[in-house]
């Protein structure tokens, strides 16, 4: 045999090893790859980002710069509240209940993580003609220990007073008629029924309400994120149908089902929902 | 022959997928053993260990002797000795306490004499806290400076500071290493029987992640196995009502059983605030001005003195306070909503009750638990 014959036999050999190495480092490769393929999504998926303004205005916190129906001049510290059961409305009268019962969401103003809610609940493709939430949470899933970690743990209700959670922790001071500031915790859970006589409480009343937002139909299609702004003016809280004054109601109301009712009654122009476009 | 090599290289790298596929559990290195902490009754889920420093037992077992071991200031004179343990008393809810033998009135002070800017705050249930240490929560998981983040800093800190231990981290890390039975602690908890100033503030971190107080009278009323007397019950409903004493809203209760928000609030004690450890110091919102920690209430009957500042020596000054002497600020928290009348207004039959209920939170079993007690021997004890 010649050298060049004996050369070429050679580094036939060794390309042969090479290709038999690569092929099974490509095994190596495969095999231990995770199984994190993504698996095409047959559905859609839907986000909320919450925001906080008064009269169309972002809040400006700690600084007395708003004034409500009834005339109070006030400022906001912190806005803090849970929404649950968002439901999806069709034509047909069916719906969707998205996020069920664990994945009812807290949102903090002083937390910037929890301006957003990416629910983990596909939705099935199709129309929808709009979009209702829970402000707080129901009777049925409204349970003290339900939430053990904080911030979320922060917001629980007392077991004298109803227990669960509350619905809405809104902060601030207000200027009363004497031009003094005083504090105010317009705050809502559940409330409480008092005997006249004794003072006991003999009875509750859950104050969750269901929000309809206004203008929040939408199509869906496989794969596709549909994206909310929901925007809770402050102000709405105060007014429309009841004008509420502070000078009357006083800073503390978790005590108080009349200005609770109040709250509630007006809740339900407060939040307002924007179609947005995700970058 | 050919068919031999090639069967050789094939199974080589067989052999070598398997390992290349095999997890870092199964490689032969030393590896201790998880410490796993219990989660008591209502108590959150959450835990802030942080990732380069698990809970093993190994760890834990070690920082208990570094916690409590006076070499940990560098020093072995007896008159220069300083640990964790020298302030933070176990019988103390591991605070000084007003009657500790050397901090008359539970002011501490450094070995050299020079006294801490605040006084102390509890070491109870830290596992827990996510939102800062210390009176301004100077500590925080997601600080921008990364020596500042958690409890292993803390440690450093104290070791550092003229206020507290006034020591060197390099000096105390030699000394151990020096100190017969520790090296070989070190590297059952770490892996190496190198002593380095990490590892010392990694054990000691461990071990006060593991001082857990959920045993208190109120803990066996929430698990249904004691009943509250009537005075505790109407301190109860004053704790967690608006129109009552209203304490629950910093500092928790049923849903919150840390009995702290971990969140800070300026409570009204002052109207002027000159302190440049507030938590402004650490936000920069001026509406922080004058805020402090919301400590936890547990054990808070032996934790005195009261406030950042210490300004109160008994928890009934401290329920006269809130009932009656707030002063109004513009940075008074909006949770502070009796301010225009100057507190809650309680009476002294409600004063009583209360404090009656906050005493419910007096965990002895705590207080006395063997495995969070000085040792009874160091390492290089015979």
């Amino acid at each position: 045999m010649s050298n060049t014959k004996k050369k070429k036999k050679k580094a036939m050999k060794i390309i042969s090893y090479l290709n038999l190495i690569i092929l099974s480092f490509l095994l190596i490769g495969s095999s231990c790859k995770k199984n994190d393929e993504p698996i095409e999504d047959q559905s859609g998926r839907l986000n909320f980002y919450f925001t906080h303004v008064v009269a169309e205005e972002e809040v400006y916190y700690d600084t007395i710069r708003y004034q409500n129906a009834a005339g109070n001049p006030f400022m906001v510290s912190e806005i803090q509240y849970f929404i649950s059961d968002v439901t999806l409305h069709k034509g047909d009268g069916s719906k969707v209940l998205i996020d069920a019962w664990k994945n009812m969401h807290y949102v903090d103003s002083d937390l910037s993580d929890t301006w957003q809610w990416k629910m983990k609940d596909s939705i099935p493709p199709g129309i929808y003609d709009s979009i209702t939430f829970t402000f707080g949470i129901t009777e049925e899933k409204n349970h003290s220990l339900m939430f053990v970690n904080q911030p979320e743990s922060n917001m629980f209700w007392p077991e004298y007073l109803g227990g669960g959670y509350h619905y809405l922790k809104l902060n601030g001071k207000w200027k009363d008629t004497n031009d003094v500031i005083r504090p105010y915790n317009f705050h809502m859970g559940i409330g409480q029924i008092y005997d006249q006589n004794s003072g006991e409480i003999i009875g509750f009343i859950h104050n969750d309400f269901d929000v309809s937002l206004k203008n929040s139909g939408f199509k869906v299609d496989n794969n596709e994120t549909i994206a909310f702004t929901i925007v809770m003016d402050v102000n709405k809280w105060f007014e429309d149908p009841h004008d509420f004054d502070f000078n009357y109601w006083g800073g503390d109301i978790m005590q108080n089902q009349d200005a609770m009712f109040i709250a509630k009654e007006n809740g339900y122009n407060v939040f307002s929902a924007h179609r947005m476009i995700e970058k | 022959m050919r068919r031999f090599v090639y069967i050789l290289i094939f199974t080589g790298i067989v052999a070598l997928f398997f390992e290349a596929c095999k997890k870092d559990s199964e490689l032969d290195v030393y590896t201790p053993t998880p410490y796993m902490i219990d989660i008591p009754f209502g108590f959150p889920t959450k835990l802030n260990i942080p990732d380069d420093n698990p809970m093993t037992v190994e760890g834990v077992k070690l920082g208990r002797y570094l916690f409590y071991d006076g070499r940990l200031s560098g020093r072995t004179h007896p008159d220069s000795l300083m640990s964790c343990a020298t302030c933070h008393r176990q019988q103390r809810s591991f605070e000084a306490g007003v009657d500790h033998p050397d901090f008359p009135g539970g002011f501490p002070h450094g070995i050299t004499g020079l006294q801490t800017h605040h006084v102390m705050l509890p070491m109870i249930n830290l596992v827990w806290n996510h939102s800062g240490y210390g009176w301004n929560g100077f500590l925080y998981p997601d600080n921008p400076v990364e020596e500042l983040r958690n409890i292993e800093d803390f440690v450093r800190l104290a070791v550092l500071a003229k206020d507290e231990i006034d020591g060197d981290t390099t000096i105390t890390t030699a000394l151990f290493q020096s100190i017969q039975g520790y090296p070989d602690l070190f590297y059952q908890a770490f892996g190496s029987d190198k002593v380095t100033f990490k590892n010392i503030e990694r054990a000691i971190a461990q071990f006060i992640r593991t001082l857990i107080s959920a045993n208190s009278r109120f803990d066996k009323y929430m698990r249904g196995e004691v009943q509250l007397n009537q005075s505790e019950l109407n301190g109860f409903v004053l704790f967690t009502t608006e129109e009552g004493a209203d304490c629950f809203h910093c500092h928790g209760g049923y849903g919150n059983p840390l009995f702290t928000t971990h969140l800070f609030y300026n409570n009204g004690k002052d109207t002027v605030f000159t302190d440049p450890f507030d938590r402004y110091k650490i936000s920069g919102d001026p509406m922080d001005k004058g805020a402090y920690k919301a400590t936890t209430l547990r054990n808070i009957e032996v934790q005195g003195p009261y406030m950042h500042d210490g300004r109160f020596a008994t928890l009934e000054e401290v329920i006269e306070f809130y009932s009656h002497d707030l002063k109004q600020s513009p940075y008074i928290n909006p949770l502070m909503h009796h301010i225009n009348n100057g507190g809650v207004q309680l009476i002294p039959s409600e004063k009583q009750d209360l404090l009656n209920f906050i005493k419910t939170l007096r965990d002895d079993d705590f207080m006395t638990n063997p495995a969070f007690s000085r040792p009874e021997k160091f390492p290089d004890d015979q």
